[in-house]
């Protein structure tokens, strides 16, 4: 594993989406934020470059559409996984190309996303 | 007034829809089957979702029970429209059911169902809200993994409410929390009145009386607990709360009101103001367990925590009750034994031990001296530490962390687990969080990225391979079960294991549930993994990734023991369990039980089942079923075998070019029917061992008619196959015999089943229960779920690949020719296996038994199963 950990945030909603995300994530060797309420995750965003985020669409408060688009306006390199609700895969896959990562469905596995996050690594490590 | 009302609708409405065609009437069982698989694949999927390798939130479980309901209420409209609104009751029967659902998912815990006082050997599982954290624990101890605990009872956190409400006391409490921490009022001050109102308060009427009916049931004394919500759990609030031993059944109210109270005392109040969750004191429930009088008690820890990172645990003992370890002046005797087998005891310290306490005779405690000459002796047998070993390696392996396991030997030398809870290590040692990735990569690989995830996890252990009966009362505590098949027969050596690895199967199945029941790590569906996972080896599971490592990898699975999170304990892993709890079990499994009505449906899946089993009886209900096919295309299979079978074809079932009344075994491509066909016609199905009968009289015994049944005659020989390509739906009348058998095979495995059903004979009951137990035997070697009742015979089988469900079909029709005089041969329970064995003899060519080679093994395998 490379010295320098990358720094994920990871924002939804739901308490048990980043309760089961934390440990997996932090289980591969990573740095993980997680936050339920999306002003908070909007305000940290302003003072934190995270390497990944990783964030619902669907929230109460500033959108996670809101967000990511911040986020990558204001930390270009940054790469934005989306998980979203089945429903709403396809709209939110259509409805904007701007630089998000990939998409994943809820509910997901978890070596699914850990593998995403890997190849979303390797996109930051070789950049 | 009423029922001339419903009569009159009724009457209107079966006119109205007896004019469907016979094509409307397909259409809508065709569209109901859909209904139907559509609704078990959604409780397949939320079952798959229990074993941790799926992150899921609310909204899913919101959506799954909404869509559910929309799957349950077509069906009951389409039974309906098929039964002429026969079964409108059913509506009444899906409220019932999924209204507790809808108000489980949006989160308002159903007090309205919930008791006061329940038993502790029916406490309902995953709602710790209702019972605390302690009781929740030892319910699951006792329910789950069957180990001891004594009898005992909860008053539940509805009781508290009920009590605080009676005399107004939540609000008084509320005041003086608030004074307190806003400083207006001492901590001593605060904690003294809300002790004070709690002890002067009544117990109202009701409560009382639910407490004495239960304090009555046994001439005994109690402990009085407290079980608060979070205790044992993710807190520890072990030793801020006062408990009560010994307690007269007479003086149970009074222990309970000052457990209550002991809520509140300062410790307590300072703890859940520093854990943030002051105020949710609302949940508390107080547990009550008949006293164990115990000649010696202590504690088990499964990690040593005097050397953390070795592989020991500690036995603490001493002699009198178990507060004489936790509380006691003198020094208990203390092992430390190797978390490996055989266990060997690495040392041991036996101290003197002058006084001990113990249950006083008019209630309470004493401590008295310990007798002379026994004060220097070890306060326990060899066979003690070893049980207790065995309990704690398992309650570890069960709950996933280290565990702290408060037990106590009686008077009759007996153990008894009193409470166990998570030990908490002073300081996570080991801290190697970005090694384990690199200590793993040092160990060989066995299998890699195959295989579906039933329940996740770390597991390790020697390989056992179960092939058959014969291995399972063999199988070691903690060895990893290895198997080709998931026959439901295996569940009961799971909660044995320490991880289980199949080479079929699928998430869904019925070992994939067991194997989350139990928190047992499971990959099913590993081919190939009896070729490279061989008896007596050394594994570890790693079912996040999917691995299989040679080795113990120490490494990993002190990290999980540690380090992870114990994903079932989260409330929306409890939230999905409750929910499954009412959608997944099936009870109603006879249609001709008197339950077998909506009112007897206590499940989703039983709702499924009872709709799927009078759909499919209402369109073969003969004498509507003769109206509704007059014009319908029935042909006549000829055929060497006499069955006289009609044949129905929705679509692609038979050859294209065969347009007579007439058709051949070769026009027949229904691939279910052609595969039971291919076994009603074995040579020796019809015609050898064990009784040489004329060929021409024993056909006329197997089509004559059910009049000795009073049936009628229209049934003589009535039998029926309604088929496409991939489904059958076969009625069989042969004899006294009737079987029926529902089949579906397509490519995917997730959407194949076989049903089967036999009953009937001519015989008395018990020559006929033994052809059931038979039947069920040869079923089960061939991986059905078999059940019977009486000379009832229903079996299931579900998700298995074309090919196998073909074999099974086969299997299935030389199965009919073999029962069709066993219940005039079987004179004997002796004689149950001799003709299990011919079966599987004479066609285990089909497909592959789980009957062993030898004779003797034979015995061995049915003993097994007459005992199930």
């Amino acid at each position: 594993m490379n010295a320098n950990k990358l720094r994920i945030m990871v924002l939804d909603d739901e308490p048990i989406v980043c309760k089961r995300l934390k440990p997996a994530l932090e289980k591969q060797g990573y740095e993980v934020d997680t936050f339920t309420q999306s002003s908070d995750a909007a305000e940290r965003i302003k003072q934190v470059e995270y390497d990944i985020i990783i964030t619902d669409l669907k929230m109460q408060g500033v959108d996670g559409m809101q967000l990511l688009t911040d986020a990558k306006k204001r930390w270009p390199k940054t790469e934005v996984i989306v998980i979203t609700g089945f429903a709403t895969l396809e709209t939110a896959k259509e409805s904007f190309h701007k630089g998000v990562f990939d998409f994943i469905a809820k509910p997901f596995k978890l070596s699914e996303i850990q593998d995403v996050v890997s190849q979303a690594e390797a996109k930051i490590r070789n950049s | 007034m009423w029922s001339l009302v419903k009569q009159l609708v009724h009457r209107y409405v079966s006119r109205k829809t007896d004019r469907l065609s016979l094509a409307q009437v397909f259409e809508q069982f065709q569209t109901l089957l859909q209904n139907h698989q559509k609704a078990m694949e959604l409780i397949a999927d939320l079952a798959e979702k229990a074993g941790g390798d799926y992150v899921f939130d609310r909204k899913y479980l919101i959506d799954v029970v909404h869509d559910l309901q929309d799957e349950l209420l077509r069906m009951v409209q389409g039974l309906n429209i098929i039964s002429a609104n026969r079964y409108w009751l059913l509506h009444e029967a899906l409220d019932r059911i999924f209204m507790p659902l809808q108000a489980e998912v949006r989160g308002r815990l159903l007090l309205k169902e919930a008791p006061y006082v329940v038993s502790l050997r029916n406490i309902p599982l995953d709602t710790p809200e209702l019972t605390g954290g302690k009781a929740n624990t030892l319910a699951e101890i006792s329910q789950k993994m069957s180990l001891p605990v004594p009898n005992g009872f909860v008053i539940t956190s509805k009781a508290f409410r009920r009590f605080l409400e009676h005399n107004n006391l939540e609000e008084r409490i509320h005041a003086h929390l608030e004074a307190w921490l806003s400083g207006k009022e001492e901590l001593s001050r605060a904690a003294g009145q809300i002790r004070y109102g709690i002890l002067a308060g009544i117990i109202p009427q009701d409560l009382a009386r639910e407490i004495r009916s239960h304090t009555e049931e046994r001439n005994t004394n109690w402990a009085v607990r407290s079980s608060a919500y979070g205790e044992d759990g993710e807190l520890s609030f072990a030793g801020l709360h006062e408990s009560f031993l010994n307690v007269p059944s007479d003086e149970v109210p009074e222990a309970y009101k000052k457990v209550l109270a002991g809520l509140y005392n300062q410790e307590a109040l300072t703890y859940r103001v520093r854990t943030g969750v002051i105020g949710e004191e609302t949940a508390m429930a107080v547990l009550c367990q008949e006293t164990v009088r115990s000649l010696a008690a202590g504690v088990v820890q499964t990690v040593n925590l005097e050397e953390a990172d070795s592989d020991a645990m500690a036995v603490y003992a001493s002699f009198g009750l178990g507060r004489t370890v936790v509380d006691g002046q003198d020094s208990p005797d203390r092992y430390v034994v190797e978390k490996e087998p055989p266990h060997r005891i690495v040392t041991q310290d036996i101290p003197s031990k002058q006084q001990l306490i113990r249950a006083a005779s008019g209630g309470g405690e004493e401590e008295v001296a310990v007798d002379p000459d026994l004060q220097d002796r070890p306060s326990v047998s060899r066979e003690t530490i070893d049980t207790l070993v065995k309990w704690g390696l398992s309650l570890e392996r069960y709950f996933k962390k280290p565990q702290e396991m408060e037990w106590a030997v009686d008077e009759s030398g007996k153990c008894w687990i009193l409470q166990s809870r998570r030990l908490v290590l002073a300081e996570p040692f080991d801290r190697s969080e970005k090694d384990i990735c690199d200590s793993c990569a040092l160990y060989e690989i066995l299998i890699q990225d195959k295989g579906a995830v039933a329940r996740t996890g770390v597991g390790s252990g020697r390989v056992f391979t179960v092939r058959g009966n014969e291995d399972m009362n063999k199988f070691p505590e903690g060895a990893v079960l290895v198997t080709q098949f998931t026959a439901p027969w295996l569940a009961q050596i799971v909660p044995k294991a320490s991880a289980v690895i199949t080479e079929r199967g699928s998430a869904a199945g019925h070992l994939a549930t067991i194997a989350r029941e139990f928190r047992v790590p499971a990959l099913v569906n590993v081919e190939g993994a009896l070729a490279v996972l061989h008896d007596g080896m050394e594994i570890t599971l790693d079912a996040y990734h999917r691995l299989v490592y040679a080795g113990q990898v120490s490494e990993l699975i002190r990290y999980e023991l540690l380090q992870s999170t114990v994903f079932e304990e989260s409330p929306e892993f409890r939230l999905l369990r409750r929910l499954l709890k009412r959608i997944a079990p099936l009870h109603l499994i006879d249609p001709q039980s008197p339950e077998f009505t909506p009112d007897g449906c206590t499940s989703v899946h039983d709702l499924i089942r009872f709709i799927h089993e009078k759909a499919v009886q209402e369109l073969m209900d003969l004498p509507t079923f003769l109206q509704r096919f007059k014009g319908a295309r029935v042909r006549m299979l000829d055929s060497n075998v006499p069955i006289g079978l009609k044949i129905l074809d929705l679509g692609g079932g038979l050859h294209p070019e065969a347009t007579g009344d007439h058709v051949r075994a070769e026009d027949i491509q229904s691939l279910p029917l052609a595969a039971l066909w291919s076994g009603i016609c074995e040579p020796d199905v019809w015609s050898t061992e064990p009784v040489h009968v004329d060929f021409k009289g024993l056909m006329a015994s197997l089509t004559r008619n059910w009049d000795a049944l009073g049936e009628g005659n229209h049934l003589a020989g009535f039998n029926l196959a309604v088929i496409d390509t991939n489904y059958m739906n076969l009625h069989l009348r042969l004899g006294y015999h009737f079987t029926l058998i529902d089949a579906r095979m397509l490519e995917e495995p997730q959407h194949n089943h076989i049903y089967f059903r036999f009953v009937g004979g001519v015989t008395d009951m018990t020559r006929r229960s033994r052809r059931a137990q038979v039947l069920a035997q040869i079923l089960t070697e061939y991986h059905f779920n078999a059940v019977t009742k009486g000379d009832l015979v229903v079996a299931r089988l579900l998700h298995l690949p074309r090919e196998e469900i073909s074999a099974r079909l086969k299997i299935l029709g030389a199965l009919i020719g073999f029962t069709r005089q066993l219940d005039i041969q079987l004179r004997s329970d002796q004689d149950i296996p001799k003709y299990v064995r011919e079966f599987v003899d004479r066609h285990g060519n089909f497909t592959h038994s789980l009957m062993p080679g030898g004779a003797n093994e034979c015995k061995q395998a049915s003993n097994h199963g007459a005992g199930r």
